[in-house]
Protein backbone atom coordinates (compact mmCIF):
# COMPACT_ATOMS: atom_id res chain seq x y z
CA UNK A 1 0.00 0.00 0.00
CA UNK A 2 1.08 3.72 -0.87
CA UNK A 3 1.93 5.83 1.84
CA UNK A 4 -0.92 8.00 0.19
CA UNK A 5 -3.65 5.51 0.37
CA UNK A 6 -3.70 5.73 4.38
CA UNK A 7 -4.93 9.51 4.15
CA UNK A 8 -6.96 9.23 0.34
CA UNK A 9 -10.25 10.29 1.52
CA UNK A 10 -8.59 13.58 3.15
CA UNK A 11 -6.82 14.36 -0.03
CA UNK A 12 -9.41 14.07 -1.77
CA UNK A 13 -10.98 16.64 0.38
CA UNK A 14 -8.43 19.20 -0.41
CA UNK A 15 -8.23 18.26 -3.71
CA UNK A 16 -11.92 19.40 -3.87
CA UNK A 17 -10.72 22.58 -1.84
CA UNK A 18 -7.73 23.10 -4.47
CA UNK A 19 -9.97 22.67 -7.28
CA UNK A 20 -12.62 25.57 -6.55
CA UNK A 21 -9.82 28.47 -6.87
CA UNK A 22 -9.90 29.87 -10.22
CA UNK A 23 -7.29 29.76 -12.33
CA UNK A 24 -7.39 32.39 -15.64
CA UNK A 25 -7.06 35.64 -13.01
CA UNK A 26 -4.65 34.05 -11.12
CA UNK A 27 -2.46 33.02 -14.18
CA UNK A 28 -3.06 36.38 -16.04
CA UNK A 29 -1.60 38.00 -12.56
CA UNK A 30 1.07 35.99 -12.34
CA UNK A 31 2.05 36.20 -16.19
CA UNK A 32 1.32 39.97 -16.08
CA UNK A 33 4.34 40.17 -13.24
CA UNK A 34 6.59 38.15 -15.29
CA UNK A 35 6.21 40.17 -18.61
CA UNK A 36 6.91 43.63 -16.05
CA UNK A 37 10.00 42.00 -14.65
CA UNK A 38 11.03 40.47 -17.94
CA UNK A 39 10.88 44.45 -19.40
CA UNK A 40 12.19 46.29 -16.33
CA UNK A 41 15.10 43.74 -16.28
CA UNK A 42 15.63 44.81 -20.22
CA UNK A 43 15.08 48.71 -19.47
CA UNK A 44 18.09 48.57 -16.69
CA UNK A 45 20.41 46.41 -18.45
CA UNK A 46 19.87 48.65 -21.85
CA UNK A 47 20.38 51.71 -19.74
CA UNK A 48 23.38 50.56 -17.67
CA UNK A 49 24.60 49.32 -21.50
CA UNK A 50 24.09 52.80 -22.86
CA UNK A 51 25.70 54.74 -20.24
CA UNK A 52 28.85 52.65 -20.13
CA UNK A 53 29.12 53.33 -23.79
CA UNK A 54 28.71 56.98 -23.05
CA UNK A 55 31.30 56.96 -20.65
CA UNK A 56 33.71 55.01 -23.60
CA UNK A 57 32.29 57.31 -25.92
CA UNK A 58 33.18 60.33 -24.14
CA UNK A 59 36.95 59.66 -24.22
CA UNK A 60 37.55 59.23 -27.37
CA UNK A 61 39.00 62.53 -27.97
CA UNK A 62 41.47 62.10 -25.41
CA UNK A 63 42.28 58.99 -27.14
CA UNK A 64 42.89 60.46 -30.46
CA UNK A 65 45.41 63.42 -28.94
CA UNK A 66 47.18 61.35 -26.92
CA UNK A 67 48.06 58.53 -30.48
CA UNK A 68 48.38 62.51 -32.27
CA UNK A 69 51.24 63.21 -29.45
CA UNK A 70 53.03 59.66 -29.70
CA UNK A 71 54.07 60.26 -33.25
CA UNK A 72 56.29 63.44 -32.35
CA UNK A 73 58.70 61.69 -30.10
CA UNK A 74 58.47 58.84 -32.27
CA UNK A 75 59.52 60.95 -35.07
CA UNK A 76 62.28 62.36 -33.43
CA UNK A 77 63.45 59.27 -31.88
CA UNK A 78 63.99 57.67 -35.44
CA UNK A 79 65.84 60.92 -37.08
CA UNK A 80 68.01 61.49 -33.50
CA UNK A 81 69.06 58.26 -32.20
CA UNK A 82 68.15 55.27 -34.50
CA UNK A 83 69.84 53.33 -31.33
CA UNK A 84 67.19 54.32 -29.09
CA UNK A 85 63.96 53.80 -31.48
CA UNK A 86 63.05 50.34 -29.73
CA UNK A 87 63.37 51.44 -26.02
CA UNK A 88 61.73 55.22 -26.62
CA UNK A 89 58.52 53.44 -28.52
CA UNK A 90 58.34 51.08 -25.89
CA UNK A 91 58.35 53.54 -23.51
CA UNK A 92 55.80 55.40 -24.77
CA UNK A 93 53.64 52.75 -25.71
CA UNK A 94 53.89 52.23 -22.51
CA UNK A 95 52.83 55.32 -20.68
CA UNK A 96 49.97 56.07 -24.05
CA UNK A 97 48.90 52.29 -22.81
CA UNK A 98 48.64 53.10 -18.50
CA UNK A 99 48.09 56.98 -18.70
CA UNK A 100 45.22 56.18 -21.93
CA UNK A 101 41.87 56.78 -20.17
CA UNK A 102 40.33 54.49 -22.93
CA UNK A 103 40.95 51.40 -21.27
CA UNK A 104 39.54 52.63 -18.00
CA UNK A 105 36.66 53.57 -19.60
CA UNK A 106 36.36 50.12 -21.52
CA UNK A 107 36.92 48.47 -18.55
CA UNK A 108 34.11 50.67 -16.62
CA UNK A 109 31.43 50.15 -19.43
CA UNK A 110 32.44 46.17 -18.91
CA UNK A 111 32.34 45.75 -15.59
CA UNK A 112 28.79 47.82 -15.54
CA UNK A 113 27.94 45.92 -18.12
CA UNK A 114 28.71 42.29 -16.64
CA UNK A 115 26.98 43.77 -12.83
CA UNK A 116 23.96 44.39 -14.83
CA UNK A 117 23.75 41.15 -16.52
CA UNK A 118 24.47 39.23 -13.21
CA UNK A 119 22.54 41.19 -11.59
CA UNK A 120 19.22 40.62 -13.37
CA UNK A 121 19.99 37.33 -15.52
CA UNK A 122 17.76 34.48 -14.35
CA UNK A 123 19.72 31.89 -12.59
CA UNK B 1 -1.10 16.96 -23.72
CA UNK B 2 2.76 18.09 -23.12
CA UNK B 3 4.46 16.54 -20.00
CA UNK B 4 5.67 19.01 -16.72
CA UNK B 5 9.47 18.59 -17.76
CA UNK B 6 8.38 19.50 -21.66
CA UNK B 7 6.91 22.77 -20.18
CA UNK B 8 10.00 23.23 -18.09
CA UNK B 9 11.96 23.23 -20.98
CA UNK B 10 10.23 25.25 -22.96
CA UNK B 11 9.87 27.75 -20.35
CA UNK B 12 13.79 28.02 -19.82
CA UNK B 13 14.36 28.64 -23.19
CA UNK B 14 12.07 31.99 -22.37
CA UNK B 15 8.73 30.55 -23.95
CA UNK B 16 6.02 32.31 -21.80
CA UNK B 17 3.34 30.46 -23.05
CA UNK B 18 4.87 27.05 -21.52
CA UNK B 19 5.28 28.71 -18.51
CA UNK B 20 1.97 30.12 -18.24
CA UNK B 21 0.51 26.46 -18.57
CA UNK B 22 2.78 25.24 -15.72
CA UNK B 23 1.36 27.98 -13.73
CA UNK B 24 -2.32 26.78 -14.66
CA UNK B 25 -1.96 23.29 -13.92
CA UNK B 26 -0.03 24.03 -10.49
CA UNK B 27 -1.55 27.16 -9.48
CA UNK B 28 -4.47 24.96 -7.24
CA UNK B 29 -1.87 23.12 -5.23
CA UNK B 30 0.89 26.03 -4.90
CA UNK B 31 -2.40 28.61 -3.71
CA UNK B 32 -3.97 25.92 -1.65
CA UNK B 33 -0.35 24.85 0.41
CA UNK B 34 0.59 28.45 1.04
CA UNK B 35 -3.13 29.70 1.91
CA UNK B 36 -3.30 26.55 4.49
CA UNK B 37 0.28 27.19 5.44
CA UNK B 38 -0.23 30.69 6.16
CA UNK B 39 -3.45 30.23 7.35
CA UNK B 40 -5.40 33.28 5.27
CA UNK B 41 -6.31 33.68 1.53
CA UNK B 42 -4.72 36.82 0.63
CA UNK B 43 -1.36 36.19 2.09
CA UNK B 44 -1.07 33.05 0.70
CA UNK B 45 -2.00 34.02 -2.74
CA UNK B 46 0.85 36.41 -2.46
CA UNK B 47 2.63 33.73 -1.18
CA UNK B 48 1.49 31.66 -4.31
CA UNK B 49 2.37 34.54 -6.57
CA UNK B 50 6.09 34.86 -5.34
CA UNK B 51 6.50 31.69 -5.52
CA UNK B 52 5.86 31.41 -9.51
CA UNK B 53 8.13 34.36 -10.28
CA UNK B 54 10.74 32.51 -8.67
CA UNK B 55 10.48 29.27 -10.44
CA UNK B 56 10.53 31.57 -13.50
CA UNK B 57 13.40 33.30 -12.55
CA UNK B 58 15.04 29.68 -11.68
CA UNK B 59 13.31 27.33 -14.01
CA UNK B 60 16.79 26.41 -15.66
CA UNK B 61 17.79 24.93 -12.45
CA UNK B 62 14.40 22.46 -12.98
CA UNK B 63 16.44 19.11 -13.05
CA UNK B 64 13.48 16.73 -13.84
CA UNK B 65 11.37 14.88 -10.80
CA UNK B 66 8.41 15.82 -9.99
CA UNK B 67 7.66 19.48 -10.77
CA UNK B 68 5.19 19.27 -8.03
CA UNK B 69 7.73 18.41 -5.52
CA UNK B 70 10.28 20.87 -7.35
CA UNK B 71 7.42 24.40 -6.86
CA UNK B 72 6.22 23.64 -3.43
CA UNK B 73 9.72 23.44 -2.13
CA UNK B 74 9.66 27.15 -3.57
CA UNK B 75 6.67 27.77 -1.68
CA UNK B 76 8.32 26.50 1.54
CA UNK B 77 10.99 28.85 1.22
CA UNK B 78 8.70 31.79 0.10
CA UNK B 79 6.47 30.90 3.61
CA UNK B 80 9.44 30.84 5.49
CA UNK B 81 10.72 34.03 3.95
CA UNK B 82 7.09 35.79 4.69
CA UNK B 83 6.96 34.36 8.01
CA UNK B 84 10.25 35.85 8.97
CA UNK B 85 9.17 39.31 7.47
CA UNK B 86 5.65 38.81 9.68
CA UNK B 87 7.57 37.64 13.08
CA UNK B 88 9.86 41.02 12.72
CA UNK B 89 6.56 43.11 11.90
CA UNK B 90 4.95 41.91 14.95
CA UNK B 91 8.68 41.91 17.34
CA UNK B 92 8.94 45.66 15.85
CA UNK B 93 5.59 46.99 16.78
CA UNK B 94 4.55 45.83 19.95
CA UNK B 95 1.22 47.69 20.36
CA UNK B 96 0.31 45.83 17.17
CA UNK B 97 -2.58 43.28 17.71
CA UNK B 98 -2.21 39.54 16.06
CA UNK B 99 -4.15 40.12 13.10
CA UNK B 100 -7.15 37.47 12.90
CA UNK B 101 -7.19 34.86 9.93
CA UNK B 102 -9.34 36.29 7.00
CA UNK B 103 -12.34 34.35 7.01
CA UNK B 104 -14.50 36.40 5.17
CA UNK B 105 -13.88 34.63 2.16
CA UNK B 106 -15.42 31.43 3.62
CA UNK B 107 -18.45 30.62 2.41
CA UNK B 108 -17.99 26.85 2.16
CA UNK B 109 -18.69 24.56 5.24
CA UNK B 110 -16.60 21.89 4.03
CA UNK B 111 -13.89 24.37 3.87
CA UNK B 112 -14.91 26.21 7.13
CA UNK B 113 -14.26 22.16 8.97
CA UNK B 114 -10.99 21.74 6.69
CA UNK B 115 -9.68 25.04 7.83
CA UNK B 116 -10.55 24.90 11.37
CA UNK B 117 -9.83 21.31 11.76
CA UNK B 118 -5.75 22.29 10.46
CA UNK B 119 -5.54 24.73 12.77
CA UNK B 120 -6.21 22.92 16.07
CA UNK B 121 -2.74 21.03 14.67
CA UNK B 122 0.70 21.98 15.95
CA UNK B 123 2.40 23.86 13.62
CA UNK B 124 4.72 20.79 12.46
CA UNK B 125 1.89 18.52 12.37
CA UNK B 126 0.14 21.33 10.44
CA UNK B 127 2.90 21.77 7.88
CA UNK B 128 3.45 17.59 7.69
CA UNK B 129 -0.32 17.26 6.71
CA UNK B 130 -0.23 20.11 4.71
CA UNK B 131 2.67 19.03 2.23
CA UNK B 132 1.58 15.28 2.62
CA UNK B 133 -2.19 14.69 2.59
CA UNK B 134 -3.24 18.57 1.20
CA UNK B 135 -0.40 18.91 -1.44
CA UNK B 136 0.30 15.18 -2.11
CA UNK B 137 4.26 14.86 -1.55
CA UNK B 138 5.44 11.48 -0.33
CA UNK B 139 6.79 11.38 2.90
CA UNK B 140 10.44 11.59 1.61
CA UNK B 141 9.91 14.55 -0.66
CA UNK B 142 8.23 16.51 2.09
CA UNK B 143 11.12 15.42 4.17
CA UNK B 144 13.47 16.88 1.56
CA UNK B 145 11.66 20.24 1.00
CA UNK B 146 11.11 21.02 4.88
CA UNK B 147 14.91 19.58 5.86
CA UNK B 148 13.12 17.40 8.70
CA UNK B 149 13.91 14.13 9.17
CA UNK B 150 11.93 11.38 7.14
CA UNK B 151 10.82 9.53 10.96
CA UNK B 152 10.13 13.15 12.18
CA UNK B 153 7.61 13.72 9.06
CA UNK B 154 6.06 10.89 9.24
CA UNK B 155 5.15 10.55 13.02
CA UNK B 156 3.98 14.20 12.46
CA UNK B 157 1.75 12.91 9.24
CA UNK B 158 0.33 10.46 11.44
CA UNK B 159 -0.48 11.95 14.43
CA UNK B 160 -1.89 14.79 12.30
CA UNK B 161 -4.10 13.02 10.50
CA UNK B 162 -5.80 10.93 13.11
CA UNK B 163 -5.92 14.44 14.87
CA UNK B 164 -7.26 15.58 11.76
CA UNK B 165 -10.08 12.84 11.23
CA UNK B 166 -11.42 13.10 15.05
CA UNK B 167 -11.87 17.15 14.74
CA UNK B 168 -13.80 16.81 11.52
CA UNK B 169 -16.02 13.88 12.50
CA UNK B 170 -16.49 15.94 15.86
CA UNK B 171 -17.57 19.03 13.77
CA UNK B 172 -20.04 16.56 11.80
CA UNK B 173 -21.42 15.47 15.15
CA UNK B 174 -22.18 18.40 16.35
Amino acid sequence: MREQDAYKDLSDLFRVEDNTLAAEPFTRQVMGRVRQQKRMRRVVVGGLGLIGAGIAAMQLPQLFAEWAGLEKPLADALATAPAELSTAAVSQINAAATGNPMWIAIAAGAALCVFAVSAFERA
Amino acid sequence: MRSDPDLAQAAARGNEAAFAELVRRHQGKVRGMARRLAGSDAPGDDIAQVTFLTAWQKISTYAGGTFSSWICSICWREFLQWRRRQKMEIEFDETAEIIPFDRSADQNEMRMDLTRALETLSEAQRVCVVLCVATGLTHQEAADVTGWPLGTVKSHVLRGVALLRTRLENANVA
